[in-house]
């Protein structure tokens, strides 16, 4: 009974001992965290740091830590995209008004921390992991690029969810678009100055129609889809390069591509038909050589116009299961 | 196919048969467009002929609820009419928050016949509208591409918009919506814009006015309209075609459109308000600038004011704009609704609105969809874009610019494709008449000079002498004639024959789906009729109490409050997010969170879709996802997608599937004792998978129904007194007091917790 006594103070004590060790070390490494956050918004971490500040118990606030490979040599195109955003991240924490000292951000490379990805089992960069202050990281702790995405107000969320702590990304305005925009319209305003005597090229009708069909084939052929998508240019597979999408609710660029050309070489092969049969205002041919070439002409557009409909329905039945009709081809 | 037949008598110049050419014109004129309204309301009718006379889908059963309100209570009760069953516990202001142009429209239509004394039901009438009304919309398009081509043009153009699938996808018979009476409407303003702006006359305007009024009591795509017109008038503007007669036809239309718009009640004051409507208002200072400049110009035609006027336009346009800009600012005007905005930044609406981005017809447009939409006409319309391009007057400036534009949104919203349609109806038009009126008329004279010499002889020498100019080209062009000539015309003759058949085709296999019957297919060819939705709404309206509230999905809102008869929390019309956000959250959360939020609502019903038995995929469980999101959107803190997918994203319902999908309440509504689907039981054909959590029961909700098929699942909520109680016998129903209370008291004290005196005190509860 006395012994156990005993034990139990003792433990007592050096609990509480360590307990106020703990205290100490916990103020101490925060007070470093602190003073490092204040020099710059991501803490680059080594294996010792990583140890340290990261893994080793006392602690009482929470670390996102990006696992990247910058140098050159790695050739990860995506790492430079990814810092962006988290640096843009960690400063807006920093210098929000929600700053505390309960989260802080690093990132350790892999040219200088290889030991700490082999620790972590890591194979792949870039993660963001979020180390909880307290019990280990769980499978929701490292972020999801491929369904939140990389942008900062992605990683900017996920933090939420991971710690509560609301960051607001304050994204520096980005004026590129703006300068571009006005860019353009000074160069327009300009060049139309320069040549305020010869502006007959406005007049010019047939760049204006060309312009416009330009336009139609681009939406037509579902551009529009294809940049709010964005497929990819087309499927390889095992047993040779796809370029068709089977389905027909999806389509690859290089299809959508295919597709412009067939619907602007039916037009081209009407409009070839309809000027060798003397155009809308239905002028004669003037010269027997003149009737022979437009007779030519005539053929030539209607077989463009057979020939690549007819194409362009054969690729439409591939896609749409269970249609029954073609031309020409099958 | 009356396309073929038109083409012939209408473009060619055969004096030598009829000497009354505009008379049999005329004749002519008139059978193609009664065939061509035939054969768009024939080819309409397939869902009735396979199955009843019977409205679709979700919102016509809306619309056809407010129409037999109407019908039933007259136009002002209508008008007024405070819907309470819907939007529980908020209620829905239909009068002030609906177009009523269909609902008078059909309304009309009922009274008419009714005072001619032909007792026809509203449903009849609510059905056949929209096939009635492509017949109408033909003879707009027929007249609005007279106005810009020939008559020719027009019977083609009436012809293909009679029958094509982009059309007739939102008219077919039955689907009773804003859209199938719109496009009438749509191409009819059109129309008599154009007839306004050529002759200048104060009438016209005003009749573009009136039927622009009708197209805004009609559908909220009136927008569309008068963004386009003023659009129209700024290019002319630009391209210096400015002229009295634009000046009259637009301040007439647009003064006289802006009051006539504002009446209705749910446009209201928008029309000064948003800036969906600015356009309109800043053409119509610009156009009074420009107005007065050139009448000073008028006074004093000399070199220098023409600087003077070029400058003022300038300056008065950039004055306009910055008005408009700074008023924004300042938040005079609305700016941009996210539905609109979202057609310039598409990636808008994916971040801010997911509930615009749920709806499968607001996405991107494929090319395929296009071509089944406008077959031959998607590869023919920029060839009549080319020639009215090459022949530019003021009325095929907007023929362009409504062309270019229309593209453009179809390109973004498959929804739009519907306005591309009659624009890409009378650019084909325009283009095949070109064609055929050219191979078909340079048969005349050469046919003439061939066979009927002599009769030519007898009355027409001086027309002979005239063609004798070109007569060695035409010896030569007769081997064209002979060959290449018929082979244009069968070819383009094939061309047309597939267009129709294919029509007929996307009409009948993708378009004429009633939706809330369906149909299943056996290997026989054999017809099953699956009517679980009305078998379902049926027997709510006969079991459930007048005032049960049912809580379901959104998309069934209007069907349960058009057949079921009973309140719904949230429906198709989607304006209260929140509202939506929190049936969303109740069907993601487990059962007892769920049963708080609906005891919360008041919720005595609940209706879920379960395709899994039949393989039916749109269903509730494949539209989860996006209720997830909605209630993510809302309650960031309780809901979070990636619970819902598996740790390798994905999303499964399967043993693998994650935890908190596998007992979340649609979960478990839908796979609750779900023991059919074929071998091995309880299979889920629609997601070819095995329920991960099966087995398992019900505490807060019980099983009221479920369809023959497993389609519609309905669970009572239960009261608060009915669960997590296990029955006790009525002996045993005491408590004995516990030592802790003072004995001082030997009555006994029912209700109380043991252990817990603090609740007692200064309370004496005396239930005896």
């Amino acid at each position: 009974m006395k012994f156990k006594l005993l034990l139990f103070v003792c433990a007592i004590l050096t609990y509480s001992k360590t307990h106020a060790q703990n205290r100490v070390k916990l103020e101490e490494k925060v007070q470093q965290l602190t003073d490092f956050t204040a020099k710059t918004s991501i803490i680059p971490l080594n294996l010792n740091r990583f140890k340290e500040y990261v893994k080793s118990p006392p602690r009482d606030y929470s670390f996102i830590v990006m696992f990247t490979a910058m140098a050159p040599s790695r050739r990860c195109a995506i790492c430079q995209h990814v810092y962006d955003e988290y640096l843009l991240v960690a400063n807006s924490f920093r210098y929000s008004q929600s700053y505390t000292n309960k989260l802080f951000f690093g990132m350790v490379d892999f040219d200088e921390g290889s030991d700490i990805f082999q620790m972590l089992r890591l194979n792949t960069a870039p993660v963001i992991m979020h180390f909880p202050a307290k019990g280990k990281p769980k499978p929701a702790d490292s972020m999801d690029f491929e369904r939140a995405g990389i942008h900062a107000e992605a990683i900017g969320k996920w933090i939420n969810d991971r710690t509560d702590v609301q960051i607001r990304v304050f994204r520096p305005p980005n004026y590129s678009g703006a300068v571009a925009f006005t860019l353009l319209f000074v160069l327009v305003a300009a060049f139309l100055y320069l040549r305020r005597n010869n502006l007959e090229f406005l007049y010019n009708k047939q760049m204006w129609a060309v312009a416009a069909l330009f336009f139609c084939f681009a939406m037509v052929s579902g551009q529009m889809w294809n940049q709010i998508r964005g497929p990819p240019f087309y499927h390889r597979t095992k047993s040779g390069p796809v370029y068709i999408n089977s389905g027909s609710h999806g389509q690859f660029v290089l299809e959508s591509y295919i597709v412009a050309a067939l619907n602007a070489a039916v037009v081209v092969g009407m409009i070839l038909m309809i000027e060798s049969a003397g155009g809308v205002k239905g002028t004669e041919a003037k010269s027997p050589q003149e009737g022979k070439k437009r007779r030519f002409q005539s053929v030539v557009g209607l077989v463009l116009v057979c020939v690549f409909f007819s194409l362009l329905l054969s690729v439409f039945r591939s896609k749409t299961q269970g249609y029954p009709y073609s031309f020409l081809f099958k | 196919m009356p396309t073929t037949t038109a083409a012939k008598p209408v473009n060619g110049h055969n004096q030598g048969i009829f000497h009354n050419t505009a008379g049999f014109s005329t004749l002519i004129t008139v059978t193609v467009l009664t065939l061509a309204w035939l054969a768009g309301f024939a080819s309409r009718l397939f869902a009735v002929i396979r199955f009843e006379s019977i409205i679709h889908e979700f919102d016509p059963w809306f619309n056809y609820r407010s129409t037999a309100y109407m019908v039933e209570h007259g136009f002002y009760n209508f008008l007024n009419w405070f819907d309470e069953r819907a939007w529980y516990p908020l209620g829905r202001i239909v009068g002030g928050t609906v177009y009523p142009g269909l609902m008078l429209t059909s309304g009309t239509i009922h009274w008419l016949l009714h005072a001619l004394n032909i007792p026809i039901h509203i449903r009849d009438i609510c059905v056949f509208l929209a096939p009635v009304f492509s017949g109408l919309t033909a003879i707009a398009t027929y007249l609005l591409t007279s106005e810009l081509w020939s008559r020719g043009a027009g019977l083609f153009a009436a012809c293909f918009i009679a029958i094509v699938p982009g059309y007739s996808s939102r008219s077919v018979a039955g689907s009773y919506d804003n859209e199938g009476i719109a496009i009438f409407a749509l191409q009819f303003t059109y129309y008599l814009w154009l007839k306004s702006v050529k002759s200048g006359s104060v009438f016209w305007s005003i009749c573009t006015a009136l039927s622009y009024f009708y197209m805004v009591s009609a559908w909220g795509g009136y927008v569309f309209i008068i963004n386009l017109i003023p659009l129209h008038v700024f290019v002319l503007l630009i391209m210096g075609r400015f002229s009295q007669r634009l000046f009259v036809s637009y301040t007439v239309f647009y003064i006289i459109g802006l009051v006539f718009s504002m009446q209705i009640p749910f446009v209201g004051f928008q029309p000064i308000r948003t800036s969906e409507h600015m356009a309109a208002s800043g053409v119509f200072a610009l156009l009074m600038v420009v107005g007065a400049l050139k009448y000073l110009h008028s006074l004093n035609p000399k070199g220098e004011w023409k600087q003077l006027l070029v400058l003022g336009t300038l300056v008065a346009a950039g004055a306009v704009f910055l008005a408009v800009v700074a008023l924004t600012y300042m938040g005079v005007i609305a700016p941009w609704s996210g539905r609109f905005y979202s057609l310039w930044d598409t990636g808008y609406a994916k971040i801010h609105i997911p509930i615009i981005a749920s709806v499968s017809e607001h996405q991107p447009t494929t090319w395929s969809s296009f071509f089944f939409d406008l077959h031959v006409l998607v590869c023919t319309f920029p060839v009549g874009l080319w020639y009215c391009i090459k022949n530019i007057n003021d009325e095929r400036v907007f023929v362009a610019l409504y062309a270019i534009s229309a593209v453009y949104f179809a390109g973004v919203m498959v929804r739009l494709m519907l306005t591309l349609t009659p624009v890409v109806c009378v650019l084909s038009g325009i283009a095949f008449s070109i064609i055929l009126e050219l191979v078909l008329r340079e048969d005349d004279p050469t046919q003439a000079s061939v066979e009927t010499e002599e009769s030519k002889n007898l009355y027409d020498k001086a027309g002979k002498v005239k063609k004798r100019v070109p007569e060695p080209a035409q010896t030569q062009e007769q081997g064209l004639g002979l060959y290449a000539r018929p082979g244009t015309v069968i070819a383009f003759m094939i061309l047309l024959m597939l267009f129709s058949v294919h029509c007929t085709w996307a009409t009948s296999n993708a378009y004429s789906s009633p939706s809330i019957v369906l149909a299943s297919y056996g290997n026989d060819g054999s017809r099953r009729i699956l009517d679980d939705f009305r078998e379902a709404y049926g027997w709510l309206s006969q079991n459930t109490a007048e005032d049960a509230r049912i809580m379901s999905w959104w998309d069934y809102g209007y069907q349960i409050a058009g057949m079921g008869n009973r309140t719904t929390l949230v429906d198709n019309n989607t304006w209260n997010n929140s509202h939506i956000a929190l049936v969303g959250k109740a069907m993601a959360s487990n059962e007892s969170a769920a049963y708080e939020i609906m005891s919360m609502l008041d919720v005595d019903y609940v209706l879920v879709i379960f395709g899994g038995a039949i393989g039916y995929s749109g269903d509730d469980i494949n539209k989860f996802i996006w209720m997830v999101r909605i209630a993510e959107g809302e309650h960031p803190k309780d809901i979070h997608e990636a619970d819902y997918f598996t740790e390798r994203g994905e999303y499964r319902i399967d043993a693998e599937g994650s935890k908190t999908m596998l007992n979340c309440l649609m979960y478990k509504l839908s796979y609750y004792r779900y023991d059919s689907g074929g071998s091995p039981p309880g299979y889920d054909r629609t997601r070819n998978a095995m329920p991960g959590n099966r087995g398992f029961k019900l505490t807060y909700l019980e099983e009221s129904y479920t369809t023959e098929h497993w389609l519609v699942r309905i669970y009572r909520v239960k009261k608060r007194d009915e669960f997590n109680r296990p029955r006790v016998p009525l002996a045993k129903r005491t408590i004995s007091t516990s030592n802790s209370i003072s004995k001082k008291t030997s009555k006994r004290r029912k209700g109380l917790l043991k252990n817990k005196p603090t609740v007692v005190k200064g309370k004496k509860m005396r239930l005896e």
